[in-house]
């Protein structure tokens, strides 16, 4: 049997991985690259979001915390301190606090879209 | 360290595990758990490269999947651990234990990867736009990993041991890191030619040492910000130990890095250089007469690249990277006393959903040496999906 052109299996697996991605997409705010529109963040958290988008994105992509789950501010203020740790990080101390108003914004929101139900928590 | 690196990696799963099973509400645990897949398809248009000899490149598909957990079991105290599996097989990336005095000093043993360069801290796949690393930090997607052993610091590279480290602000414009550590160091058998990567890190060989003898090193670096959105990194790196069982042959590697970061535009330089001693005992093994103060190679190698952001979903990366090495070589090498490849990427990262990302790019090589293939350029290109959550 006459094997298919590898481009054709690449665009197949490719387009598999896609379908089960877009079926996977849960109740969140709705996205902007892999941040969150601004839509979706209050005029007086904007400063916040965008303090967030910035220092949150230097070393690993932002779904990395926005697909964490919602969580309790403690959960979120050890989450922030020990990435504001690591080495060359860019997050001040006085980074902390603006970022998480934000976190704690986003989970409540998460809790809210999806009914006041703990989703993604991991306790 | 070949009695106590099994002790430590021991100590820390039960550690780890121990933490795991305490009730959450009794000591306020949270814990995070992380992952990253990445199914990428190698497309080598020059079969000849692969043909007829031992593997030269991997082309054709490859998954990089990683799971990590994160413990914080106190505000001094946290573990992670990380297993991942890859064309090196299943490998244990993290298993330590994090001790925090201060911001400005943390003890962690265990099993990570040491402070060295500013690479490997964005080593997962899920944190890079590309598909593969820079040819310093290769380890064994370039064409011809084989004449080149890879890179000069394949990443990542876990080890056992412990590191010291720690950062502090000067007010809010810069931030200075460094870490010292001890760690079992790479690995090779006596009289070898080049540092043994599988045996450096595979787990079939229980992760404990070759010799007693730590390597050890360390990194600075400065980070500066110009406002509120750009900063600058620049940063310093060495490490330095003994390869054989019987410490004969000793290995330096110094990395020197500087990154800038201009709103979401990313551009990075960095350099690594390995001098490495070569057992010349037996100079019949070797292509080239051995001269005195000839027992020792150099191997350098380094990248520029710049990530930027063309809409909010669609990147573009460019990146030129590089090796060289000068040095005598066995008979059977395919390499010269000086040899180079310098390699050209153009790439592109889309993102689909967030937290899942298309990468394709395209790289053209350009080998000083003919090789197996007969031709000095070679190319090939990547087409690769990478999730994280």
């Amino acid at each position: 049997m006459k094997k298919s052109p590898i481009a054709m299996r690449v665009l197949l697996l490719s387009g598999a991985l896609v379908a089960s991605a877009s079926g996977c997409s849960g109740t969140q705010p709705p996205r902007a690259g892999e941040g969150v529109a601004t839509s979706a963040v209050p005029a007086d958290l904007k400063e916040e979001y965008a303090l967030f988008a910035q220092r949150c994105s230097k070393c690993h992509s932002l779904s990395r915390a926005l697909n964490n789950g919602d969580h309790d501010p403690q959960y979120w203020a050890r989450y922030v301190s020990r990435m504001r740790r690591q080495p060359s990080s860019g997050i001040a101390p006085e980074d902390e606090p603006p970022i998480l108003r934000y976190l704690n914004f986003y989970s409540a929101q998460l809790r809210a879209e999806n009914g006041g139900v703990d989703a993604g928590a991991q306790q | 360290m070949r009695a106590s690196s099994p002790l430590v990696l021991v100590a820390v799963l039960v550690a780890v595990v121990a933490a795991l099973f305490v009730p959450a509400q009794a000591l306020a645990v949270d814990r995070t758990f992380a992952g990253s897949a990445q199914i990428d398809y190698h497309f080598i248009p020059d079969r000849a490269s692969r043909e007829g000899q031992a593997t030269q490149a991997f082309g054709g598909f490859t998954l990089e999947a990683a799971l990590k957990l994160s413990v914080d079991v106190s505000d001094h105290l946290s573990a992670n651990v990380k297993v991942c599996v890859g064309c090196h097989g299943f490998e244990t990336d993290m298993a330590y234990l994090d001790y925090r005095f201060a911001d400005e000093l943390n003890i962690r043993g265990g099993r990570f990867s040491p402070s060295f360069g500013a690479f490997n801290l964005r080593h997962d796949p899920a944190n890079q736009r590309l598909s593969d690393k820079p040819l310093a930090y290769d380890m064994g997607r370039m064409l011809r990993l084989r004449d080149w052993n890879m890179g000069v610091l394949p990443s990542p590279f876990p080890d056992n041991g412990f590191e010291v480290n720690g950062t502090h602000w000067f007010g809010k414009s810069a931030q200075a890191d460094y870490a010292a550590y001890v760690v079992s160091g790479f690995k090779a058998d006596t009289g070898a030619a080049d540092i043994d990567f599988v045996q450096s890190r595979s787990g079939s060989l229980y992760y404990i040492d070759n010799n007693e003898r730590p390597s050890y090193g360390g990194r600075v670096a400065l980070t500066t910000r110009f406002s509120q959105f750009r900063d600058m990194t620049v940063g310093a790196s060495g490490m330095r130990g003994t390869l054989d069982p019987k410490n004969d042959l000793t290995y330096t590697i110094l990395g020197a890095d500087l990154a800038f970061r201009l709103d979401r535009i990313n551009l990075r330089l960095e350099y690594l250089v390995r001098r490495e001693d070569l057992d010349v005992s037996d100079p019949s093994r070797f292509k080239y007469d051995v001269p005195t103060g000839g027992n020792y190679f150099l191997k350098h190698g380094g990248y520029a690249e710049v990530e930027l952001p063309v809409t909010r979903d669609l990147d573009m990366i460019g990146r030129f990277d590089f090796l060289y090495r000068t040095g005598n070589v066995l008979t059977t090498s395919e390499l010269k006393a000086r040899s180079a490849v310098v390699r050209y990427t153009l790439g592109t990262a889309y993102t689909l959903e967030r937290g899942y990302r298309v990468k394709l790019s395209g790289e053209t090589y350009s080998f000083s040496d003919e090789g197996p293939t007969g031709h000095h350029v070679a190319l090939s290109g990547h087409v690769g999906v990478v999730g994280t959550f």
